[in-house]
């Protein structure tokens, strides 16, 4: 029997200042390791945090050429510039690269830095594993985008490599893809947990639960969402591991598997996957509207609420992204109710920030100006998801262009911009300096000029019966074609600008004061900008003050 | 402000104007069954009803932005929460999505509904091929994709059937009920036909059914939808739907033309008449992954000057008719009947420089297929 | 218990009254509301369930 410990409580709370007291003093009278060493070795968020978001920028860029490699192949019909083997692994690493490592490392860097600011923690609860759970990923992505350099090339069955497509028909580089898919999960998973652990033991005395961000509720809610399905995932690869190497028939019908079962297990994780993608942008968008606006947020417990329903709720409608796969009739009815009974905790949230800009004092620098894009454009892949959810019309619609129109409106001007959103408005925060607000109006403009030059005419495209993963098409598809192209480009080129922001603000510009933006509330507000290394050493005392939101 | 006003104008205008000025070729088709326009009907309510809301929730938005503006001197509120607000939004769009289901259930329940039907048709994905199979009728062939290369490659101009052309379309009468049993000999494809609004996966080791009943003669395309590999762009779906009387002389015509080849299985061929069909048969199912000049691509081996096929005759025999094992050489025994399969067998073993003189007799095959 | 039934059909429905939230929050039991919504959450599904296979018949 082991001895009795005190008091979970005291115990963490005494160590943690006492680690954080230590490290300040390392650096005040040692200095930190430095150079290469400094960001290899260090456990302080705000670093690791930096290091997840120019993680998740360089993979932006790479996924990001992906796409325009495909875009210039899809600009004029026939085969011009790539064989179809080629034009496969580049929709394939596209979306892989997207998912799993630009949009998902970018908001766990945002959790990173953001989190214990806004909830008045010196740090995540778990430093030394959220240093190695950002160094798995570099490993991930390098041997993920190692099997470009591959005898057969990089996987090639679509992001979502169904098999038996990815099993016994996959290129020899398939094991290398699903061991980097491992490695990727468990830093997911282990991120989660740390920022689970972070959000429930190190709030500020006097911090209840419905007194925190939206951002962090948000976050709380996606990690439980990631810690239930990344096993899902890591079970799925392993049984296709199994299937490829040891002999094992899971998938395959020939030793009495079943192909469906690989579609009901990745969809089971893929549904929550996707709002794990979306549940931290809402919360970002519901610190900037109100910021903004001067205004509080309309209905802060109904977001709480709606952000735990649909959690809830994508646990029970895989099934939608497989109404052609041959399932009985009860089958898709409940999964078409169920799927519809989304839309509205999803239209709650839209509703609730329209309600606060009414009567608001509104201003549109630049976070503003992505936050209502994304509101407006968000909304737009929201509808297209609703007529996606009729499962008649989603005989017609399915595989085909209308619904890379639907998920890339609600990932592209919906999860992107948030982020991109979130950084304009937590940059004076991180950096010290405004982000400068002419380059931001360039980025903002010319970003959705292009994202729904591309994107727009997908519905078209799919409307007339195009099917998706294609290299080459019929003739009656190639103006739309075109138009999507051009506008990739042109949203591809504007990053650009954002990188040309990043630099300038991290160089210099106009300095910011702690409260960077006059209606923004929350705690990080209360710390100089740039912020310090260690921030909230000791906890802001929040009990005797009046509640923050109610 | 004035500027973003017009481009959301201009943009709502062009988004509600365009399905309506271009019905054609930029809104779903309306078909030619009972099911497809029903689900087109759908389509518009949905699509209607998502317009509404949209109208109503981005003019409250844009109102917002626009009269509340700081530098116009707004002083912001500071209301927040309003039940009766709350239990609205949240009722009103439940009703409607109830509204919306009632009627998306009992189409749903007519789509799944395949009994009576007045023919059955077996269709099997094969990469990138259709291979149709009427059950009672004791007929079968393999649709490919008609498009020549030099088109694709752009050295030649562009058909209006682009890609949406195939050598045997898949012939099928007017107001019968018609019903699909689909399935698949390696991979997951998926058999669309937009007009017929009739989309299902062809799985590996199950079988899938729908049914369809058209309504007008005519020539209807489409496409697999399911990525299947890399000629997944390549396997379109035509049908040719017939008025009853001609779609019966045409199967008159094809089961006469059928029982021809399968009289001729036993008399000697010659070189110049295996070579002839050969070609046809090898342009038409192996030339997608060998090439048209024999070359091979990728993990397709060459077969123009190959070995391993040319020594050994028997080999390459057993590699046409049973498929070779850890390649993605399929199985040909079942889809190609004996003159077939020894015609472009012959055909490999002498085109492109091969110059073996080897002919391989269709009474050959036909033993070893039974 | 009827009390935390009652919060919890709120909290699905996704609007509450703040007087009984703040009530839920100071004198309410963090488990029991928990224990509730995962039973309650099942009987959704078992509910949508029949719908969806009274319909298909």
């Amino acid at each position: 029997m082991a001895p009795k410990l005190p008091p979970q409580h005291t115990l963490e709370q005494s160590s943690a200042t006492t680690t954080a007291g230590q490290a300040q003093e390392h650096d005040h009278h040692h200095g930190g390791p430095t150079g290469i060493k400094r960001w290899l070795l260090t456990t302080n968020h705000k670093e690791i945090g930096t290091l997840y978001l120019l993680f998740s920028l360089s993979m932006f860029f790479i996924g990001g050429i992906f796409a325009l490699v495909v875009r210039a192949e899809l600009f004029q019909p026939g085969l011009q510039l790539v064989e179809p083997e080629f034009f496969n692994q580049m929709t394939t690493m596209h979306g892989l690269i997207m998912v799993f490592g630009a949009v998902m490392p970018a908001f766990v860097g945002l959790a990173n830095w953001m989190i214990p600011l806004q909830v008045g923690a010196p740090d995540m609860a778990l430093p030394r594993l959220n240093n190695f759970s950002f160094w798995l990923l570099p490993v991930a992505f390098g041997l993920l985008l190692s099997t470009l350099f591959m005898p057969g090339g990089a996987p090639n069955f679509g992001w979502t490599f169904y098999a038996p497509l990815s099993t016994d028909y996959g290129p020899p580089s398939t094991t290398f893809f699903i061991f980097s898919l491992h490695i990727a999960g468990i830093s997911s998973i282990l991120g989660a947990i740390n920022i689970i652990a972070t959000i429930l033991n190190m709030r500020a005395p006097g911090m209840r639960m419905m007194d925190m961000p939206l951002f962090v509720w948000t976050w709380l809610i996606t990690a439980f969402l990631l810690i239930a399905v990344m096993p899902v995932l890591a079970g799925v690869i392993t049984m296709m591991l199994m299937d490829i190497n040891f002999g094992t028939s899971f998938f395959d019908a020939g030793g009495g598997g079943d192909p469906v079962l690989f579609q009901h297990l990745f969809w089971f994780f893929g549904h929550p996957e996707v709002y794990i993608m979306i549940l931290p942008a809402f919360g970002i968008v519901s610190a900037i509207v109100p910021a903004f606006a001067r205004k509080p947020l309309f209905g802060y417990a109904s977001m709480v609420y709606a952000t735990a329903s649909i959690a809830i709720l994508s646990f029970l409608v895989w099934v939608h992204h497989m109404f052609v796969v041959g399932l009985p009739l009860a089958a898709e009815l409940f999964f078409m109710y169920t799927t519809m009974l989304i839309a509205v905790p999803t239209g709650v949230k839209v509703f609730n920030w329209v309600t606060t800009l009414f009567r608001g004092s509104i201003t549109f620098e630049t976070p503003m100006l992505f936050a209502l894009a994304f509101i407006v454009m968000f909304t737009i892949g929201g509808f297209s998801g609703l007529m996606l959810a009729i499962v008649p019309a989603d005989f017609q619609y399915h595989d085909t262009y209308f619904v890379v129109a639907h998920f890339h409106y609600v990932l592209v001007p919906g999860a992107v911009f948030a982020i991109i959103a979130g950084a304009y408005y937590w940059l004076p925060k991180w950096t010290g300096h405004y982000p400068d607000e002419r380059l931001g109006r360039w980025h903002f403009w010319l970003s959705v000029i292009g994202v729904n030059l591309t994107f727009f005419p997908m519905h078209f495209s799919g409307l007339a019966g195009m099917p998706r993963r294609i290299p080459d098409y019929a003739l009656q598809f190639a103006d739309f074609n075109m138009v999507s192209s051009i506008g990739g480009f042109i949203f591809g080129v504007s990053q650009l600008l954002f990188i040309a922001v990043l630099i300038k603000c991290v160089r210099g510009g106009e300095k910011a004061p702690a409260k960077a933006w006059d209606g923004a509330e929350d705690l990080e507000w209360t710390v100089p900008s740039p912020a310090p290394l260690h921030t909230f050493e000791t906890p802001p005392d929040l009990t005797s003050q009046a509640p923050q939101r109610h | 402000m004035r500027m973003v006003l017009a481009w959301v104008t201009g943009m709502g205008a062009a988004f509600l104007l365009a399905p309506a000025v271009y019905a054609n070729g930029w809104n779903m088709p309306v078909g030619v069954t009972e099911i497809s326009q029903d689900i087109y009907s759908l389509h518009m309510a949905i699509f209607w009803i998502c317009v509404v809301i949209g109208v109503v929730v981005f003019a409250v938005m844009f109102y917002s932005l626009f009269r509340y503006r700081r530098s116009q001197g707004a002083k912001a509120d500071n209301f927040h929460e309003n039940t009766t607000v709350e239990v609205l939004w949240t009722t009103i769009p439940l009703l409607i999505l109830v509204g919306m289901a009632l009627p998306a259930t009992a189409t749903l329940q007519k789509m799944y509904d395949p009994s009576g039907a007045d023919l059955d048709v077996m269709v099997t994905g094969q990469q990138w091929r259709w291979h149709y199979e009427y059950l009672d009728e004791d007929i079968s062939f393999t649709s490919s994709m008609s498009t020549p290369g030099t088109q694709i490659r752009g050295e030649e101009e562009r058909a209006d059937e682009y890609l949406l052309d195939v050598d045997n379309p898949l012939v099928l009468p007017v107001d019968q009920k018609v019903r699909f049993l689909l399935t698949s000999d390696d991979v997951i494809h998926s058999w669309w036909v937009p007009d017929l609004a009739v989309k299902q996966d062809a799985i590996p080791g199950f079988v899938n059914e729908n049914w369809v009943r058209i309504e007008e003669p005519g020539i209807y395309r489409g496409q697999c939808t399911e990525l299947c590999g890399k000629d997944h762009a390549f396997m379109p779906v035509v049908v040719h739907a017939m008025e009853q009387d001609d779609y019966e002389e045409w199967l008159a015509d094809r089961k006469e033309e059928a029982e021809a080849e399968a009289n001729s299985v036993d008399r000697e061929w010659e070189m110049d008449e295996l070579m002839e069909r050969g070609e046809q048969v090898y342009g038409s199912v192996c030339a997608t992954c060998h090439q048209d000049d024999g070359s091979g691509s990728g993990e397709f081996p060459a077969l123009a000057g190959n070995e391993e096929m040319l020594d050994d005759v028997d080999w390459h025999i057993d590699a046409v008719v049973n498929g070779v094992s850890g390649t993605p050489m399929a199985a040909f025994g079942g889809n190609l009947n004996a003159v077939e399969l020894a015609s472009v067998i012959t055909y490999e073993r002498n085109a492109w420089d091969n110059d073996t003189g080897d002919v391989v007799q269709p009474s050959e095959i036909q033993e070893l297929l039974e | 218990m009827w009390n935390v039934i009652k919060s919890v059909l709120a909290a699905f429905f996704g609007v509450q009254k703040e007087r009984r939230r703040q009530e839920d929050f100071t004198h309410g039991e963090p488990i029991k509301f928990i224990v509730v919504g995962i039973l309650l959450a099942i009987v959704l599904v078992v509910v949508i369930a029949m719908i969806a296979l009274t319909v298909a018949g």
